[in-house]
This record gives C-alpha cells, structure tokens and sequence, in this order.
C-alpha cells in the first residue's frame, strides 16, 4: 500500500515538475565562407523557480549549478572557454561571442554582503566543477566594468544596476580541451548519450579552427508581465570547420562529429537542426536531405533562410553537397570589428594600439573595455584616440588605475566613431620587473593580456545571428527585429615577454650585494672607533716574522 | 675674529676673487646653453629621460606628468602605483607647468643652475668657516705642516669648483635633462646646505623638511643640523629647537599633503613604496636584485636591515667622529646615502660629486683615486651597454647590470671611505707633525 | 487474492536468505581486508612538450585505474601541461603511450584536477596532507580515512634525493617522507602503494619511515630511467620503459583478476627497463604475494547491507509544496542591453 502510495506520488511530482523545467537542444549551421562551416549546439534549460531561492528539486536543471548559485548568491553567470579566435571580418558575428581562453562574469544578487569572498569562493567551485584554472581567479585579477556589461537577465524593477555586485575576469592562457568538455557534457540530461550531445566527440571537436565552450545562467520572465521569474541555463557548443582540415568542401554530421545522431534525447522538448541557407547563393549547395520545413526569417531588414530539421528516434545525418566548383566570393565586411596589438620593441616600454573599423554608413557608438594586468605600468596620459589624422574626444572614460601585485587596470571608453571610419586607441606602459618566485615556470614563453571587448548596440542585424534578450533559443531569434543587436566584440589576446632575471642567482646575489654592503661597513667602522697611533715599524719580511711566529709555536710544544 | 673676517674681506676683494662672479655667470650660462641644447635641439631628449639611471619610479617627469593628467581627470593619483611624488610637490608641478606658463626644460635648466649658485655660496661659507678654524687654530698645529693646510687661493677657488662640477658633470646634466625631479630635490637639499652653513636654524630646518618630505632619507640630516646648532648656539635647548621646528614643519607640509590629497594613500604610495621597495625596475643602486632574487620569507628581514644600513647605521658613529666638521658629515652621510639607498639615481650622484671639491686639499693624500676614477668612468659606459643588451638585444642578462651596479657602489664606498681616511689622517699630521718616527726608530702610522 | 499476496512474500523471504547468505560471506572478507575505499594520485611534474612521455605515463596509470573501479572522484590526476591539445599535437584532444596509436590514454572521459601552473609543490604537499585553503573543491582535496588505500604515482625529472616540479621547484625525499608521516599520523590512510618513474627514483623513498608504504621506483641511485620507444609522427618520446611494462602487465588484470602485488613489483626487469627496478618492502606489514593487485589498483569494496531503512517521502512532498506557495508579486524587468550614450552628452 505504502509503495503504491510512493509511486503515485513520484508521478504526481514528476508530472508537477516536468512543467516547471524544460529542456530543448539546437544545432545551427552556418556556412560562413567557401572554406568554413560555422556549427552552434544550444542547449537550453529553463526553469520556473521564483528568485527566493530554490529548495525544490529540480528534474533537468543540474543539480550541482543550483547548488552553487544559490550558495553564492549568484544573480547571473556567464563562463566561456575558448580555443581559437573568432575572426570577425571573414566570419560576421558569432551566436556567443567569447575571447580565447577562459572567461567569466557574474553578477551577484544586490543583497550579497562580502562580494569579493563570494566570487573568490565561487571561481573556486567553478574550477573544480569544469576542470579549468578559475581557481587563479581572485580580486587581484578581476574587474567591475561600468558600461560594457549589463544584466542580461532580468533585474528586480525597484533595484538600479550596480556595478559593484559584476565580477569579470579572463584567463587568456587558458587551455581548453576534452578534460573541460567532459564535466561541460556531465550537466547535459541526457549526458552526451543520446540527442545532440551524442555529436560531442573530442577528438573532433578539437579538430576546429575555433571551439569554444559557453555556459550562460540568468533569470528570466516566465509569464507576460514579467511578476514570475524562472532560471535559464544556455549551454552552447561554437565550433568553426575549415573545409581545408576536413578534406573536402562537402560536409555532413558524420563529416563534422565522426557520427550521426544515435537516438533524439527523451527529455529535451525538442531537437532540432537549422541550416542557414544563405550562402546557397553564392556557392550553390544541395542539402543532402530534405528539410522538415523552411523558415524565412526577416530581422533588420535581413532576410535569410533555414532549411529545419526535427531529429527524431532514428539514426540521422544530413549533409551538403556543393554543386559547383568553388568560387572566390568576395567577403562582405562586417559592419564592426577590431583588432589589438602590440608596439613598441624591447622589454622596457612599449604600447598597446587597439583598431576598431567601423563599416556602417553612420556613427557608431561603442563601448571599449581594456582589462589590462598590473604588471604592465599604463600611462594615461598617452592614451591617444585618432581618427585619421584627427583627435577623437571620448565621450566618457572610466580608469582605474592597477596596483602592483594587487589589482588589474580597468580602463573604459565610450566613444562615437564617425561613419566609415578606423578608430586607432593607443595607450603607453612599461614592463614590471618582478620577483623571481612571481615568474611562472616557463617565465621566458610570456605574459598574457586578455582581449579587448568592443560593445555595440548595431542599428542593423547584417550577419548577426545572436538571440534577442527575451529569447532562450535558436528559434526566438527567427524574424526578431529590435531597436538594436548587441554585439560585444572581443579582439586577439596578446603575449608580453617580461624582462626576467637570472633563475639561477639567488645565493650569489645575496653573497655579492652582502659583501658590497660589508666592504662600506669594515672601513667606516674602522675609522669612526679606531684612532691612528704611530708604532715602531717592524723591519722584519714576512718569511721571518712567519718563522718567529712558528718559532713561538714550537717552543710551546717544547714546554 | 673681527680682524679675520676684515682679512677675509680683503681677500674677497682681491682682483682674482672679484672677476669670481664673472666666472661663475660664464659657468652658468655655458652650462645652461649645453642643458638647452641637449633638451630643445637635441633629439636625445626622450631617450636620456627613459634611462633607468636616470628616471626611477620616485622622480620620472613621465610620472609625474600622468599624476597630474589623472588629477586634471578626476581620478586619485594616489589609487593606483605610477606616482610616488608627495601631493605638495605635484601641486607644485601643477603650478609651474601650468600657472607659470614656461616650458617644463627651462624650469628645469633654471633650477639646476640655481642650485649651481646656491652650491656656490653655501661652499663659500664652509670655505670661511674653514678659514677661520685654520686661522683660530694655527699656533696648535705641528710644525712643517702647512701643506696641509688650504691655501687662501684654494678657499677662494673652491666654491668655483664646486659650481663647475656640479654644471659640468655628466650626472648632473642627464639629471637636468632628463626631467628627473631629483633637480628639485637637490635644489631644496642645497639650500638647507647653503641655510645650515649660513647658520640659520630656521631656515634650514624649513628646507630639510621638505627634503625629508620629498624623500624621507634626509630624515637622518637632522642629527648634523642639530650638531650644528648646539655648536653654534652653544645651548642645547635652542638646539633642539631647531629639530622640533624640523619636526613642526615636515608635519605641516604631511598635512598639507593630506588635505591636497583628502586620502592617506600618498602616505603608503611615497613612504611605503621607498621603504618598503615593491618596484624592483633596476636602477644603479644595490636594492633592485637582491629583492628581485631574495627569498620570500628572508624579503622583511633584508628590507629592514638594508634600510637600516642606509639610515641609522653609520649615523651615529660618523657623527661621533666628525662632529667638529657638520659639512663634511653631511657630505659623507649623503653619500652613503645615495650607495645604499632604495631608489638612487645620478642627480643624488651628481650632487655629492659636486661636493667633493672643497675637500681638494685631501686629494693629495688618497690613495684610490685612480681606480675609483676609472670605475666612475667604466660604470658610466658600461651600464647603459649592458642595459641595451640585456633588454633590447636579448644578448645579456640582468647578471651583467647587477655587475655594473655592483661596480659602481664599490667605486662609491671606496671615495668615501678613502676621504673621511685621508681626513682623520690629516687631522692627526696636523697635530702631531708628519714625522713618522718614535725617539729614533722608525714608525709607521696604524688604526687601532 | 491469497495468490496474489504470496507471490510477494516468496519474493520477501528470498531477498532475506540473500541478504543473511552474503553478508557472512562480506563479513569473513571484511576481516581480511581492512581498507574501505581507493584513492589515486597520479602527478605528472614535468612541463613542455618534449615531455610527452610522463604524461602519457600519468594518463596510462589513470586509464588503468579507472578501468579497474576507481571513480574519478577518487582519482587526483595533476598534469603540469596541456599534451592533448597543444598546438604541436598533430592529433588533437589524444595522448599516445604506443607508436601504433592505437591507444588514446587521454580518451573521452577525462577529468584533470589540478593542471598547468597548479601543479606546484606546495599544492602536492597540501594534498596529501589535506591542508588545502578553504573553499577548494571536492575534486581537488584528497578525502581519505584511515582505510583508505592510496596509489601515489609519480613521473618527471628527478635526481638524488628530490623530484623536479614543472623545471622551477623541487620536492626533496624527506619532504615526501614527512608529508607521508604527516599522512599517517592524521590517520589518512590505511596503506600506501607508492611508484615512481624518475632518473634515480630510489632515493625518494629511503627516507620513508611511516608504516604501510610499499614502494617502488624505475631507478636505483645513481642509475637514469630510460624512455621506451619514439613515435615518428608525434615526434617525441612517447612513454617510459617502467611505466610502459608496468602498464603492459596492467592491462592483464581486470576488477576480479586474482594476481597479486609480488608480481607486480616483478615487472619490468633489468634486461627490459635498462634501469633496475627498486622496491622498498621493510615499511609494509603484509608480504606483496597476499595482496592482491586491486588492493591498490582497483576499488574492490566490501559492501554491508543494511536492511532496516525507512524511506520517508513526506519532507519530499512538503517542500514541493512550500515552493508553489511562495509566489511573491514582484515585478521585474529587462535592463537595457548596453549603456545610453545621450546622458554622457552634455
């Protein structure tokens, strides 16, 4: 009686439950140019769980995330792992955009009371839960951006956003690869068994030109006024295939991921592949499988086309056969996008120049963020701001300087950027001589400084495949026209070679300078407690007096 | 004593000493066209002042001009680590750059050659004191020791000297050029110089003061100042006076500072950052290596004892010794002083250097000049070398630096061990004759 | 009805003899063995890319323990740089330990605990002595007891008397010897099964002075450990002579394999590994023939039923319901994407 009881109710919860949190899974395609195939898994899980705190249980929602948002006090969270760099000028915009290495930002609730230790605490349970250095992630290399980053989920309406409660930081060294993709597929519900996720095999994963693991947790409205709010879990998956490394033009899943689809994943909502058709002009392709259904998407003032497929219990693979030979198009530019380097030769000062192109037939207002480590020694007042030949005004700045072994620059720009035209942002610094135990064990390969991030509100949705802020998915973004597109541009990261001293000195150094120290303290002690005295010179050479002194020495023995 | 100073006076107007002042203008302006040159028409204006001999942490312009950049926007100087300038000196900066409306060389060449003449005349003040010791003490001195003595040309002409080492020399002028705010700081140091010397207790309490608050080194000048006084005054009390007026004054410019400032961060950004030496950029001292190499766990006991060796070490036992001679105690403190201290640079080597030659009736008698000369001038070409091939051209390492610092402190400590030798040497001959015998035998002069 | 009510008694009463029959087995078991649980860490030292092979060596050994039960959660694999995906790899996200390539130790299903710069000394050492900062993960502390049966694998540089970390640092031999008695002492093992494959490996563990160590190096004193062959296309040197023997024998074994620990301390002769193999058995109070290789290797467990569990459902419906109650009227909204531009203009 007591087990019938038992199991009515699990299927009481289990029906309770499978309302609240619903997981679906997305692949889009996109073939970027001739040579690049552009392939974006979306896996998202939304939850309905008031924002007070969540002591239910959740069905698909991993567990283990909650835990640590709810300990934390964790508002929004957003972690990116990348390898590769995305190139904006051949590739357009990516649906995620992240900057090569590790990357992370959160936003903590405004009622957190030691933010510092929470984020700290938090990085901590982040490298442990995905296997990457987070852990190296504490105030002395973090940030607070002002204006490149906002909540991208929903905020209590009374509350204004503060920037205090945002933590971001980047490990540009970071290297991803299957020891990050397997704990990153663990919080997966079908756990890269069946579904999309079967798809995610390492060996060809790392095989791309880019790759780069996202997670993205935030709160979103779950009912038309927005006064119920539920949690969000974006999982995606970027990868950009280079026909070169494939072999040939015609790709397919089993091409890409050395397997089809096995089975459709019973808890996802749906399953679904979209190819975009665009390039279908330019390089004409025949879509190895017919579609499920067409959609034509129009979103500002762009039109394009998905071929859609819902995968189902069978096994499927769909695939594209290029129909001619292929074709130098030529690459339409995007509308913005930058690049970093560095000046300046030697290991004493140098300068770091940052190029934002902006493409769009009118002004641009961009938001530039510069995350800069401490061991570089920045000159603000070199900081110059050209267009061509003219100076540009910023219309904010926002710096906070670093603090040697302490605390990362932080430097912001707004700036306007007149219509066609290259904006060049240069800035001066010196290089800091550290301490011989601060040097990392391979001190001569170099010091890294994270990417740039270029934020843009674009007035037009030209190669922008991004989701719109109210979307969770692929499918939201279809014939989404809004006032503007968010892009956040995020440029090379760089490598510094820092002068370095001698590994192997320490005892000699402090033998040395000791010795230089004692050869001013031996005379001037002298002098200061001595007084000279004349005293009968001693005619006596050396060997005698040695021989007087043995002579001494003998007649003690004697005795 | 009147007789002596109208003998002085005689000897003031003596045609030699009268063209003395027409000397100096030619020096001045000589090495004020050389400054000028080298800073509006020579293009090694920018390479001189990126030179880590030349430019520390403590006193680059480029520092100094992003303190007042970052100010002029808004933000606290004092936040982040590029400036190690007190407030009162950056208000200072502001108002010569900005107010007086001259371009920054000019102040610089302008206040270099006012130390040059402010050198001068403190130097001639010593050379009358001297003067005045020789004519006072004459009947107690030995026999057959007058080469000893200075000779009245040698007091008159010392001054001159002083203010051509100082303009002429190598590190005064890449000081000056190169926009190193040690040309201020000198500046303020000579006049406490030329105050104590001119015996104003006041004064030159107000002068080190600043000093002490620009770098906090010349803490230690106190104890000549008051030894000075007590000598002067004969008192103890109007003696100690003259510290608690230092005392008075450096508290009233710290709070100053602290109202410019409205943080305590300079406090930890100017006195933190020289004692507790975090930025270890090389420069011709010993600190940068032996911290860069240092163990961490050994880096506070070092830090300590480094200071200490810098400061209060020798302070009490040279002031023992020489206390007859503040001029010379000074000189000897400020140079051990610019060997040991944290951030050392050439302007504080240019300006003992500059001090040396009213000790010229020394020089006779030293016994390394030769070879501290010749590492003065191998040092000097070598640093910069080594520095280009260690950091540009990838062909040397920080070794090689360290040597040529290592070098040049050893060439420093021997000058001024060798001068405070040669002068209790010949405090002794003057007293007790340069005969080296004992009733017949032969003796030689030893320290025990 | 009556049927229908027997059928489940049957069942009842079976399950019960079951239950009473395996747990005498389980309890003369229990009696032999006195660990409950397995741990491993395996520590790859050496940093750059002509050291492939000791982290092919580390990656070897976790394969095998993993293939032999030990769950990742008890495995604490350091690696202190990134093989499988470094530019030079022309086979990314794979690890060789054979020129055929026909074995990717990194695999699939791979879980680093501790990578690049964070594999330091003073990190092994806190460790195993369990003196970790707080707030460091479950997956980085080494959660052992007093019947836990550790592997302490180690591979890199080493030289007489110490073990180079990552080319910059050290460990000395009685470092290790003290953090193993500090082990001890904090009753952070029941036994330990210690290996090393390093130039000169036995003299990291003479100093060892705490009980119920075995230990076993690639090298005597004064002798180098050899690598084992070169794959051609990698480039490099691919795997260790022990390691590569030891993992041949390894892969003999299974969960259930009887074979014991003398035969594996037997592994790799001189004529194989070039270097002698050094055992050290004077710590260890069992003779190696009795123990059985999964004793360290694998996670053979003894398990306990327990048979009166309640199970209570009622805290479980409760809380579902106390969250559908707590709807609060908030309203809430979407901040603008990116900062308005207009109120900085003047």
């Amino acid at each position: 009686m007591h087990y019938a009881f038992i199991l009515l109710l699990f299927t009481f919860i289990e029906i309770c439950i499978s309302e609240e949190d619903v997981f679906t899974e997305e692949l889009l395609i996109k073939p970027l140019n001739a040579d690049n195939v552009y392939t974006h898994f979306h896996f998202t899980t939304k939850w309905n769980v008031p924002d007070s705190g969540f002591s239910s249980h959740s069905r698909i929602f991993p567990r283990i995330l909650g835990e640590i948002i709810e300990r934390y006090n964790v508002q929004e969270l957003h972690i990116g792992l990348t390898n590769g760099l995305w190139r904006y000028e051949k590739w357009g915009y990516p649906v995620v955009s992240a900057s090569p290495g590790g990357e992370i930002w959160t936003w903590f609730k405004p009622d957190t009371k030691d933010v510092d230790k929470n984020w700290k605490e938090l990085t901590n349970s982040l490298s442990g839960l995905l296997c990457a250095s987070f852990n190296f992630i504490d105030s002395t290399n973090t940030i607070s951006p002002e204006f490149s980053f906002r909540p991208q989920g929903i905020i209590d309406n009374s509350e204004k956003v503060n920037s205090s409660y945002l933590k971001y930081s980047s490990l540009p060294r970071e290297i991803v690869c299957t020891e990050n993709l397997t704990p990153w597929k663990k919080l997966l519900p079908c756990n890269a068994k069946t579904g999309l996720g079967s798809l995610l095999n390492s060996g060809y994963i790392h095989n791309t030109r880019y790759h780069s693991l996202g997670l993205h947790l935030r709160r979103i409205c779950t009912d038309k006024y927005c006064s119920h709010t539920g949690l969000e879990l974006q999982q995606t998956i970027s990868l950009v295939y280079d026909s070169k490394t494939l072999g040939t033009r015609n790709w397919s899943l089993i091409k890409f991921f050395g397997q089809g689809i096995l089975n459709s994943c019973d808890l996802a909502e749906s399953s679904t592949i979209y190819i975009d058709n665009k390039m279908n002009s330019s390089n004409p392709f025949r879509l190895t499988l017919k579609p499920d259904e067409v959609i034509t998407s129009i979103r500002g003032g762009t039109v394009s086309e998905f071929a859609k497929y819902n995968v189902g219990k069978t096994i499927f693979s769909v695939g594209v056969d290029y129909l001619t030979q292929k074709e130098v198009t030529i690459n339409q530019l995007p509308v913005l996008y930058a690049h970093q380097y560095l000046s300046g030769y030697g290991k004493e000062n140098g300068g770091l120049v940052l190029k934002i192109t902006n493409n769009h037939w009118s002004e641009l207002d961009v938001v530039v963020l510069q995350n800069i480590p401490w061991y570089l020694q920045l000159y603000l007042h070199t900081l110059k701001i050209t267009v061509g030949d003219k100076m540009l005004k910023p219309i904010k700045l926002k710096f906070k300087p670093g603090k040697l072994r302490t605390r990362y620059h932080h430097l912001e720009i707004l700036l306007r950027i007149p219509a066609k035209s290259v904006a060049t942002v240069s800035l001066n610094f010196d290089y800091t001589f550290l301490k011989w135990q601060e040097y990392p064990p391979d001190a001569n390969h170099g010091f890294y400084i994270g990417s740039a991030i270029i934020s843009c509100y674009l007035p037009l949705a030209r190669d922008f495949v991004g989701l719109p802020q109210d979307g969770s998915m692929i499918r939201d973004s279809f014939n989404a026209s809004r006032s503007g597109y968010l892009v956040q541009i995020r440029t090379e990261t760089l490598i510094v070679t820092l002068p370095t001293p001698d590994f192997s000195m320490p005892y000699n150094v402090i033998c040395l300078a000791c010795t230089v120290v004692a050869l001013a303290f031996g005379p001037l002690h002298n002098i200061t407690t001595k007084r000279f005295i004349l005293k009968v010179k001693d005619d006596r050479t050396l060997l005698d007096k040695i021989k007087a002194k043995l002579g001494i020495n003998l007649k003690k023995k004697e005795d | 004593m009147k007789g002596l100073e109208q003998k002085n006076h005689e000897n003031r107007n003596s045609p030699w000493i009268k063209c003395i002042y027409g000397r100096l203008a030619l020096l001045c302006l000589s090495a004020a066209a050389i400054r000028y040159w080298l800073i509006f028409f020579s293009k090694y204006q920018t390479t001189i002042a990126d030179h880590l001999e030349i430019s520390t942490p403590l006193n680059s312009w480029k520092r100094v001009k992003e303190g007042l950049y970052l100010y002029s926007i808004g933000i606290n100087p004092y936040d982040g680590d590029m400036l190690h300038e007190i407030p009162t000196s950056l208000f200072f900066y502001q108002y010569i750059t900005e107010k007086l409306g001259l371009s920054t060389g000019v102040i610089f060449i302008i206040s270099d050659i006012a130390t040059a003449i402010i050198l001068f005349l403190a130097t001639r003040h010593y050379m009358f004191l001297i003067y005045v010791e020789r004519e006072v003490n004459k009947d107690h001195y030995a026999k057959e020791t007058d080469e000893y003595l200075y000779t009245n040309m040698d007091l008159g002409k010392a001054p001159l000297y002083v203010a051509a080492t100082f303009l002429f020399n190598p590190y005064t002028i890449f000081n000056c050029v190169g926009f190193a705010t040690t040309v201020f700081y000198n500046c303020f140091l000579s006049m406490f110089l030329f105050m104590l010397l001119s015996r104003k207790a006041y004064m030159s309490s107000l002068f080190l003061s600043i000093c002490t608050s620009i770098s906090f080194y010349s803490i230690i000048l106190t104890v000549p100042m008051w030894l000075q006084f007590h000598k002067q005054f004969k008192g103890k009390l109007r003696a100690i006076l003259s510290v608690i007026f230092f005392v008075m004054n450096f508290a009233v410019l710290l709070f100053i500072g602290h109202r410019l400032d409205n943080t305590n961060a300079f406090f930890e950004n100017v006195y933190g950052f020289i004692l507790s030496v975090p930025d270890l950029k090389p420069n011709i001292g010993l600190f940068w290596y032996f911290f860069t190499e240092m163990f961490d766990h050994f880096r506070e006991l070092f830090i300590f004892s480094f200071q200490i060796n810098a400061t209060i070490l020798y302070l009490i036992p040279l002031a023992l010794k020489f206390r007859n001679d503040v001029f010379l105690l000074i000189t000897a403190l400020l140079y051990i002083l610019t060997i040991f201290k944290s951030y050392p640079c050439v302007g504080d080597v240019g300006l003992v250097i500059s001090l040396l030659p009213c000790f010229k009736h020394l020089f006779n008698y030293s016994q390394q000049q030769f070879l501290i000369f010749v590492i003065y001038l191998v040092t000097f070409c070598l640093g910069p070398i080594v520095w280009h091939l260690w950091i540009y051209s990838n062909s040397a390492n920080a070794n090689f630096y360290f040597g040529v610092t290592l070098a040049f402190a050893v060439a420093q400590i021997f000058l001024v061990t060798d001068i405070l030798f040669v002068y209790i040497k010949r405090e002794f001959c003057l007293h007790f004759g340069k005969k080296r015998k004992i009733g017949q035998k032969d003796a030689i002069l030893v320290l025990e | 009805m009556n049927s229908i009510f027997q059928i489940p008694s049957f069942i009842i009463i079976f399950i019960f003899s079951f239950i009473i029959i395996s747990q005498c087995q389980i309890e003369t078991d229990w009696a032999k063995k006195d660990h409950t649980n397995n741990w491993a860490v395996l520590v790859d030292t050496s940093r750059f890319w002509f050291n492939y092979r000791h982290i092919a060596n580390v990656l070897s050994i976790y394969r095998s323990v993993k293939r032999l039960g030990i769950p990742d959660s008890q495995i604490i694999l350091m690696i202190a740089d990134d093989m499988p995906c470094n530019p030079r790899n022309p086979r990314p996200a794979t690890v060789f330990n054979n020129a055929n390539q026909h074995i990717n130790v990194y695999g699939d299903d791979v879980e680093v605990d501790y990578r690049g710069y964070e594999v330091t000394v003073e990190n092994f050492v806190r460790l195993l002595t369990g003196r970790l900062p707080p707030g460091t993960p479950r997956s980085k502390q080494l959660l052992t007891d007093e019947g836990s049966n550790i592997l302490i694998y180690l591979t890199g540089h080493g030289g007489d008397g110490f073990l180079k970390f990552q080319d910059s640092e050290e460990i000395g031999s009685q470092e290790m010897a003290d953090a193993l008695e500090q082990m001890w002492q904090k009753q952070r093992y029941n036994e330990i099964f210690f290996m090393l494959d390093t130039c000169q490996a036995a003299s990291m563990y003479e100093r060892f002075y705490s009980p119920n160590i075995l230990a076993v190096g690639s090298s005597l004193v004064g002798e180098d450990s050899l690598s084992h062959h070169v794959d051609p296309a990698i480039g490099v040197y691919i795997i260790d002579r022990y390691t590569y023997y030891a993992l041949a024998f390894l892969e003999s074994v299974d969960a259930d394999s009887k074979r014991n620990m003398a035969e594996f301390l037997k592994v790799c002769p001189k004529r194989d590994c070039i270097s002698t193999v050094g055992v050290r058995k004077d710590l260890f109070k069992r003779n190696p023939k009795d123990v059985p290789i999964t004793d360290f290797f694998g996670s053979v467990r003894p398990v306990e039923v327990i048979e009166d569990v309640v199970i209570e459902p009622i805290s479980f419906i409760s809380k579902n319901i106390s969250v559908e109650e707590t709807p609060k009227i908030k309203k809430y909204r979407y901040v603008p994407p990116l900062v308005n531009f207009d109120q900085f203009i003047q």
